[in-house]
This record gives C-alpha cells, sequence and structure tokens, in this order.
C-alpha cells in the first residue's frame, strides 16, 4: 500500500491523525497533514482506509 | 423539478423522527425551496452530489455580495462579515492558524477535563428532584463549559453571551483586551501571539470575528445534539439497553445518533453559485442560493441501508452532519469527544433515566431557525 497526500486540500481536520498516529500527523505551525510512513504495514491497511474514507476534504489517496 | 417551491427548513416534528419531507426528498436531484427571507434557493438532495458540492470552488460561503440569497432579513454580522472571507484560500489560511487549538493530541488531551466536568455536573443533578430539563441542567452547562475551558473564558462570565450576538461580540472584544495584558494558556491567548507577531497573518478584526465564532458554534450545536441524542435512545429501548449493557459501542453510537438527529436542519449551509453549475442533469445558473441539505445525505438510502432506523451497531458509515470540504466543522473532534464521554456518564450514572413527558410533547422551538427542543424533561 502507498499513501499520499494533497496538502492544498487538507483543512487540518486532525480526524487522519486522530484514527491513526502511526501513519498521520500534523505539521506544527498549521496543522496540515503530513504522512508518516508511506507505506504502512499490512496491520494498519483498514485503518489507513477508512481514514481516507473518512478524510472530510478527500486529500488522502491510498494506492494499493 | 418541482415548479411550486416548498418553504425551507422544513418543520421538525416532535419526537417522532424526520420530516414528511425529507423521506421523499431524494426522488429530486435538486428541489427549488423559498426562504425564511422570501428568497429562493436549490436543495441538493442526495449524498454524493452534496459531497461534491461542498468542495466546488464555484459554490461559494462568501454571500456578502449584491443580490445573493439570504437565510432570513435579519443581518447576522458575524457569520456574514464583509471583511472576512469565507472562501479559500483565505479561508484555509485562517482556519490553519486555528487548528492548532483543535490538534488530535489536544482534543484528546481535553478528556480528562470533559470527564471531570461531566462527573460533577451529573452528581449535582443526581441530587436534585426529578424531573428536571436535562438541556438546561446538563447538556447546556457541560458544553458551555469545555468551549470557554478551551477558549480561556473564565467561569464567572459564562453567562454574559447566551443572549445574543451583540453581546458575545461586545463581550469578546473585552476579553481580548484583558487577554493582551495578562496572557493564559488558552486559545485565546495563542491566537493574540499570532496577531501580535504581525507579520500580517492575523489582523485584529479576523482573531475578534473568530472568537465569537468559535465561542458560539462550539456549544449550544454540541449540547443541541446531546439533546436530540438523548431522546432518540430514550425512545428506541431496544438501542439504549444495547449500549448500557456494551459501553465499547459508544464512539459508534455517537456516530448513529448524529446521522438520525432529530434537532434539525444545519441553518450555515447556504451558498452562493458563483459559475453556473451542473448537478444531476440541472443546470443551477450563477447568482442561485445553493443549499447542501447534510440532514437529507444521511437518509440517502444508497448509502446507508434502511436509513430511518437507528442501529447503533451500524458500520462505516460517513454522515454528514459535521459537513466535508474546506468548511468541515472545525470542533468535530471536540463534539464528538463531548458527545462520547457524557452519553457514556449519563447511562452509568442514571441508568434508570427516562423521559417525564411523552416524547408526543417534547416540543422544539418555534422558530425552525433555533434548533433542537425548548427543553428535555427528564426523570430517574
Ligand atoms: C455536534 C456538534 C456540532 C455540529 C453538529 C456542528 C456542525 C457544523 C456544521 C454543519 C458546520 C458548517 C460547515 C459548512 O459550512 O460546510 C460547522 C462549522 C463550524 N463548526 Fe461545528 N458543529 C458542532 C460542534 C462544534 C464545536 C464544538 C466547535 C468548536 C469548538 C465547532 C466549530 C465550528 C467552526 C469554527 C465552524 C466553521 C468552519 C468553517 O467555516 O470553516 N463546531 N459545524
Ligand atoms: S483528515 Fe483529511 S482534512 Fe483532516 S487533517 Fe487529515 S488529511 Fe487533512
Amino acid at each position: 500500500m502507498h499513501v499520499s497526500v494533497d496538502p492544498e486540500k487538507c483543512c487540518s481536520s486532525g480526524l487522519c491523525a486522530l484514527s491513526v498516529p502511526e501513519v498521520f500527523g500534523q505539521d506544527e505551525r498549521e496543522c496540515v497533514v503530513l504522512v508518516l510512513t508511506f507505506e504502512p504495514p499490512a496491520a494498519l491497511h483498514d485503518r489507513v482506509r477508512a481514514a481516507a474514507r473518512r478524510c472530510p476534504t478527500g486529500t488522502i489517496e491510498v494506492r494499493d | 423539478m418541482k415548479s411550486s417551491p416548498l418553504h425551507f427548513p422544513f418543520e421538525w416534528p416532535a419526537a417522532a423522527g424526520p420530516p414528511e419531507a425529507l423521506v421523499t426528498l431524494r426522488e429530486e436531484p435538486v428541489v427549488r425551496v423559498t426562504l425564511p427571507s422570501g428568497d429562493e434557493a436549490f436543495l441538493v438532495t442526495r449524498y454524493e452530489e452534496i459531497r461534491r458540492v461542498l468542495s466546488d470552488p464555484r459554490v461559494s460561503r462568501n454571500r456578502d455580495r449584491p443580490g445573493a440569497p439570504r437565510m432570513t432579513e435579519r443581518k447576522t454580522k458575524v457569520f456574514q462579515n464583509p471583511r472576512i472571507d469565507r472562501d479559500p484560500p483565505e479561508h484555509t489560511r485562517m482556519r490553519r492558524l486555528m487548528a492548532k487549538a483543535f490538534t488530535a493530541t489536544r482534543v484528546e488531551g481535553m478528556r480528562p477535563h470533559v470527564r471531570r466536568v461531566t462527573e460533577e455536573l451529573l452528581t449535582d443533578l443526581l441530587r436534585r428532584t426529578p424531573p428536571v430539563d436535562l438541556l438546561e441542567a446538563f447538556a447546556v452547562p457541560l458544553t458551555l463549559r469545555v468551549i470557554c475551558g478551551l477558549l480561556g473564558v473564565p467561569p464567572r462570565d459564562q453567562g454574559r453571551f447566551r443572549g445574543s450576538l451583540d453581546e458575545a461580540w461586545r463581550y469578546m472584544g473585552e476579553l481580548i483586551e484583558a487577554k493582551r495584558e495578562d496572557p493564559g494558556d488558552d486559545l485565546i491567548s495563542a491566537l493574540i501571539e499570532v496577531h501580535d507577531e504581525d507579520d500580517g497573518r492575523l489582523s485584529a478584526h479576523e482573531l475578534h470575528v473568530w472568537c465569537v465564532i468559535l465561542l458560539l458554534a462550539g456549544f449550544e450545536t454540541t449540547a443541541t445534539q446531546l439533546g436530540s441524542g438523548v431522546v432518540l435512545l430514550l425512545t428506541h429501548p431496544d438501542q439504549f439497553e444495547l449500549l448500557r449493557g456494551d459501553p465499547a459501542l459508544i464512539p459508534d453510537a455517537v456516530e448513529e445518533l448524529l446521522r438520525c438527529q432529530i434537532a434539525g436542519h444545519s441553518l450555515s449551509m447556504l451558498r452562493l453559485v458563483t459559475d453556473d453549475i451542473e448537478i444531476g442533469g440541472v443546470t443551477i445558473p450563477k447568482g442561485s442560493g445553493l443549499i447542501p441539505v447534510l440532514e437529507s445525505a444521511n437518509f440517502d438510502e444508497t448509502v446507508f441501508p434502511d436509513p430511518l432506523r437507528l442501529d447503533i451497531t451500524r458500520v462505516n458509515k460517513q454522515h454528514l452532519v459535521f459537513s466535508a470540504g474546506p468548511h468541515f466543522c472545525m470542533g468535530a473532534a471536540l463534539a464528538r469527544l463531548e458527545l462520547q464521554v457524557a452519553l457514556e456518564a449519563l447511562m452509568r450514572r442514571v441508568p434508570t433515566l427516562r423521559l417525564a413527558v411523552p416524547p408526543g410533547d417534547l416540543r422544539h422551538h418555534d422558530s425552525p431557525l433555533d434548533l433542537g427542543f425548548r427543553e428535555l424533561p427528564v426523570m430517574w
């Protein structure tokens, strides 16, 4: 799995970081999404997919 | 498209569930309505299209333009402020300045505080003789104390802005001045610091406007949804019992209670179409008012099978109570936290909670522009 984001779209909701802190963070200054691991381990795949679906701005893209 | 315009917002019947009109609304992708101001607008009714519209740059939240549709005749100077651009990229810049207060870690860090306030209020509640109005005794003080704690509004002032927008506006001006002299570990002080760095990132006016928005957006909505959730549970005893027996269901239950909410229509959704746009084969001309009806999305049968059924074990729901796109509710994580903590504690400490009036006697506020129930008498 490969995770990518389009930071321009992100509305800094923090939802992804709240649900999968292993994979998503927020930058210090503007709280824009940060990807901490672009290739998350299999055990996290379901949660990463759910976070991508729930992202209110469609910022997160997941490729298998 | 229907030719005789309906009136919107729809009236919500008492605790019985959503308005009749909401059940059949999605037969048409776009429905024309008349607003309380007399202006017309188009409702967007289906889930996928609502999501799309919410992120479409041709659909603007900034209605401060001549001829733009109005919800009411009343001017609300804070929420439609000529000097505040409510569209990206300017809007996104502002949000990112404030998002610090709502980061995942900061919100999670508030859990112990929310728990403490909840337990205190329930201890007080249980000392009283029922029936008690759960809104005034619990939901409102809880959500008010939480947002005031976050912003840095001292407890002694917490009654000072319940009356009107003007009062809130004036109060916040004074508070910002006071915090400038004597900053604390709170959001307003943090924002003042950003402003005083004076690199043009946050003007004094923007600071004032956003503090008022946070204050007002922060408690009534959450208190109203807590009330709605409690009524839903008390009128669906099987769901109430299920949840009481398994508190691990709380997070999912909160999402389902929000999806099925019976407080009313979200009123901040009126948008302006700034360029012709096509929705479900209908062209909406530039200059029109457009309302993505979140409550309709949440009952869209193509996304939520058997949508009218309250089922706290539903999984995979992405309801739109908090909207979506660049205006997605900034307080969503905080509101969820408050609802989770409040419901868990309420069921644990008041397990015999029940309505003190027949559900049919619960009344919404007279004006559809005020959400929620007038009061929520309960006993135990
Ligand atoms: C269950 C409770 C809540 C509900 C149902 C709710 C719902 C909403 C909705 C529907 C919007 C409009 C989004 C749009 O225009 O597309 C909104 C915006 C907003 N909400 Fe909430 N909200 C809740 C709680 C909160 C809390 C606790 C806070 C603050 C701490 C908050 C702060 C805001 C702010 C600042 C905005 C404006 C965002 C923007 O325009 O970018 N809300 N909320
Ligand atoms: S959920 Fe989406 S909008 Fe929210 S912080 Fe993550 S990427 Fe940004």
